[in-house]
C-alpha cells in the first residue's frame, strides 16, 4: 500500500533526533504504513484490539506515574516509573502532550520484565504503532499481550 | 501524428504557464524577501523573510526559551503575536490554552515571519545572552545525577536570579541532525559570576543527558544561554515550603546559598523527595544550610527505601509527607521543582491544604 502523506510526515517525525534521542523506528526498513498493517494484522489474529493492550499498558502506567518513582503493586504486576521534566508531542501529530518517562513492569510470578514510555501507550492504544523493529521500546504484540496476560496469548 | 504533437505541446505549454502563475504566486503571497519585525513597540527591523520567528530571534541575539531546538514539541517558546504571523497551525495546538490563543500567544519555532510582524516578548527575554563555557569540573552525586561546575571566560560576569535557569546547547553527536537545547536550574548562588554549577540527573534514552552523562569531559566546551525563569524566592514575610526531586533540588542550593550570603530571614522547609538512599546527595550542603540560614529546616523523604538502607527518616511520597507535616496552609508559599508528575500531585496537596494557588511557583519545563 502506498503511503499517506500524513503517515509519511509522522514518519519523519519519528526519526532519530526528531522528537526523541533513538527515534521509533530503529532500524525497520519498512514504510510506517507497513508497519502499521503488519502489526494490526498481528494483533486481529490473537483476537484482541489496540485499545485492550493499550487499556493494560495505561493501568500500569498510571499507578507507576502515580507512585513519583517508587513501585506500584498492581494485579501481579510491579510497576515504577522514572519521569523526567518536560513533555512529549505524539508524532503522528495528534492532540496532546505525554509525560517523558519510562515505565518498567515487572510479572511478579515469574520476574518477566518489560519497559515503555508514556507515550508509548498512546501509540499503542490510539494508533495501533509498536515501534519500530529494532528500536529500544519495539515490543512485538504478541510478546506484549502475552506479557499483559490477555487474549489467547497470555501465557 | 501530427494531432498528437500539437496535443503534447499544448500539455506542455500549459504546465509551463501553470508552474509560471505557481512562483509568481509563491513570490506574491509567500514573502521571502525582507519583512519588518516589531518587538514590544520598539522601532521596525528588517529581517529575512520565510523563515522561523525563533531563528529570526536568535539571529538576531534575543534567546527566546526552547527545550527541543525548535521542533515544535517542548512548547516553550510562547510569543504574543500582534500582527503577522498566520493562522495558528495544528502542531501549535497541543501546547495552546483557549485563552492563549485568544490572546494571540504563538510558537515561535512554529511562526514563519512571511510579512511585517509584530511580536510581544517579555521584556527579561531581552537580556538573555549566549556564552561559551568551559567545563571546570564533573561530579557524581549518585549513579545517575552530576554537577557540572561550567566556567565562564576572563571578564565574563554571569549575572541571574537565584532559582533561575540557562539553556544547554547539546552538540551533534552519534548522527543526529542538528544541535538540541535542554533547560537546567542553576544550582550556585548568584555571588559567583564566573562560574555557575548545575545538577543533571541522566534521562533514559535523552538527547541532552545521554551528552553530558557519557560523552562530557573536563575541559571541553558548551554553550549556552540564559538567565531564563521567574522561579526566584518572593520578597515576603510569609513562610515557604521548597519541593523537590531528583535533580530538583538544584534552584532550591542557589536560594539557599543566596539566603546564607545575603542574611534573609524566612521559615522554609526544603522536602527532598527520593525513591531510596542512593537517590540522596547533597545531605552535608543542607546540614550546612540549617545552621547558616535562620529559619531552614531540610526534610529528606524516602518513599521506597531498600531494606538494607537503615533509614529512619521519613517515609512515604513526598506529597503524603508534606501533607501530614501541616494542618491549614493558608498564607504560605510553595516552591516546586521536578518532574510535572511531582509537581501536578503537589499543587493538588497544597491547594486542598489552603495554598493559594498564586502563591505556588515553579517552572514547568
Amino acid at each position: 500500500m502506498k503511503q499517506p502523506p500524513l503517515l509519511a510526515r509522522a514518519q519523519a517525525r519519528m526519526a532519530p533526533g526528531a522528537l526523541t534521542r533513538d527515534g521509533f523506528l530503529g532500524a525497520d526498513p519498512r514504510d510506517l504504513v507497513e508497519i502499521l498493517q503488519a502489526d494490526d494484522g498481528a494483533v486481529r489474529r490473537l483476537g484482541l484490539t489496540h485499545e485492550a493492550i493499550g487499556g493494560a499498558m495505561a493501568r500500569l502506567t498510571d499507578a507507576a506515574l502515580e507512585r513519583l518513582g517508587a513501585t506500584a503493586r498492581v494485579g501481579g504486576f510491579a510497576v515504577s516509573a522514572v519521569e523526567a521534566m518536560g513533555q512529549l508531542p505524539c508524532p503522528f501529530g495528534h492532540a496532546g502532550l505525554y509525560p517523558k518517562a519510562e515505565v518498567r513492569a515487572r510479572r511478579t510470578r515469574d520476574g518477566a520484565e518489560r519497559a515503555w514510555t508514556a507515550l508509548h501507550v498512546h501509540l499503542v492504544r490510539d494508533h495501533g504503532f509498536y515501534q519500530g523493529r529494532g528500536s529500544p521500546y519495539r515490543i512485538e504484540p504478541a510478546d506484549l499481550a502475552g506479557f499483559l496476560g490477555l487474549g489467547p496469548a497470555a501465557d | 501524428m501530427g494531432d498528437v504533437l500539437t496535443a503534447v505541446g499544448v500539455l506542455v505549454g500549459l504546465g509551463a504557464i501553470l508552474a509560471l502563475i505557481l512562483v509568481m504566486a509563491e513570490r506574491k503571497l509567500v514573502h521571502s524577501g525582507p519583512v519588518r519585525l516589531t518587538i514590544n513597540d520598539a522601532d521596525p527591523v528588517e529581517v529575512p523573510g520565510g523563515e522561523p520567528l525563533l531563528s529570526v530571534l536568535r539571529e538576531r541575539k534575543i534567546f527566546v526559551p526552547s527545550a527541543c531546538g525548535g521542533r515544535g514539541s517542548c512548547g516553550l517558546c510562547k510569543v504574543t503575536v500582534r500582527s503577522g504571523g498566520g493562522p495558528v497551525l495544528p502542531t501549535e495546538i497541543p501546547h495552546l490554552s483557549p485563552e492563549e490563543i485568544e490572546e494571540r500567544v504563538r510558537l515561535a519555532c512554529q511562526v514563519k515571519v512571511r510579512g511585517d510582524t509584530a511580536i510581544e516578548i517579555p521584556a527579561h527575554l531581552l537580556e538573555v545572552e549566549e556564552y561559551e563555557v568551559r567545563v571546570e569540573a564533573i561530579e557524581e552525586l549518585t549513579y545517575d545525577i552530576r554537577r557540572l561546575r561550567l566556567a565562564f571566560g576572563p571578564g565574563v560576569a554571569f549575572r541571574f536570579r537565584a532559582g533561575q535557569y540557562v539553556q544547554i546547547e547539546t552538540p551533534i553527536y552519534d548522527g543526529l541532525g542538528e544541535p538540541v537545547y535542554r533547560a537546567y536550574s542553576i544550582s550556585s548562588p548568584p555571588q559567583g559570576t564566573g562560574a555557575i554549577e548545575l545538577i543533571i540527573r541522566k534521562v533514559p534514552r535523552g538527547i541532552c543527558t545521554t551528552y553530558v552523562h557519557e560523552l562530557l569531559l573536563v575541559g571541553d566546551r558548551l554553550t549556552l544561554n540564559g538567565p531564563y525563569g521567574e522561579f526566584y524566592l518572593r520578597d515576603t514575610p510569609a513562610e515557604a515550603v521548597f519541593i523537590g526531586g531528583g535533580s530538583g533540588l538544584a534552584p532550591f542550593e542557589s536560594m539557599l546559598a543566596d539566603m546564607a550570603e545575603r542574611g534573609i530571614r524566612k521559615k522554609v522547609t526544603l522536602f527532598f523527595g527520593a525513591v531510596a538512599r542512593r537517590d540522596l546527595y547533597d545531605l552535608e550542603r543542607f546540614a550546612a544550610h540549617e545552621k547558616a540560614v535562620p529559619g531552614f529546616r531540610f526534610v529528606p523523604a524516602l518513599s521506597d527505601p531498600a531494606p538494607d538502607d537503615g533509614w529512619d527518616g521519613e517515609t512515604g511520597l513526598i506529597t503524603e509527607v508534606v501533607g501530614r507535616s501541616y494542618g491549614d496552609m493558608a498564607g504560605m508559599e510553595a516552591y516546586l521543582c521536578g518532574s510535572p508528575g511531582m509537581i501536578d500531585a503537589c499543587v493538588r496537596v497544597l491547594t486542598a491544604k489552603g495554598v493559594a494557588e498564586d502563591s505556588i511557583f515553579y517552572d514547568k519545563f
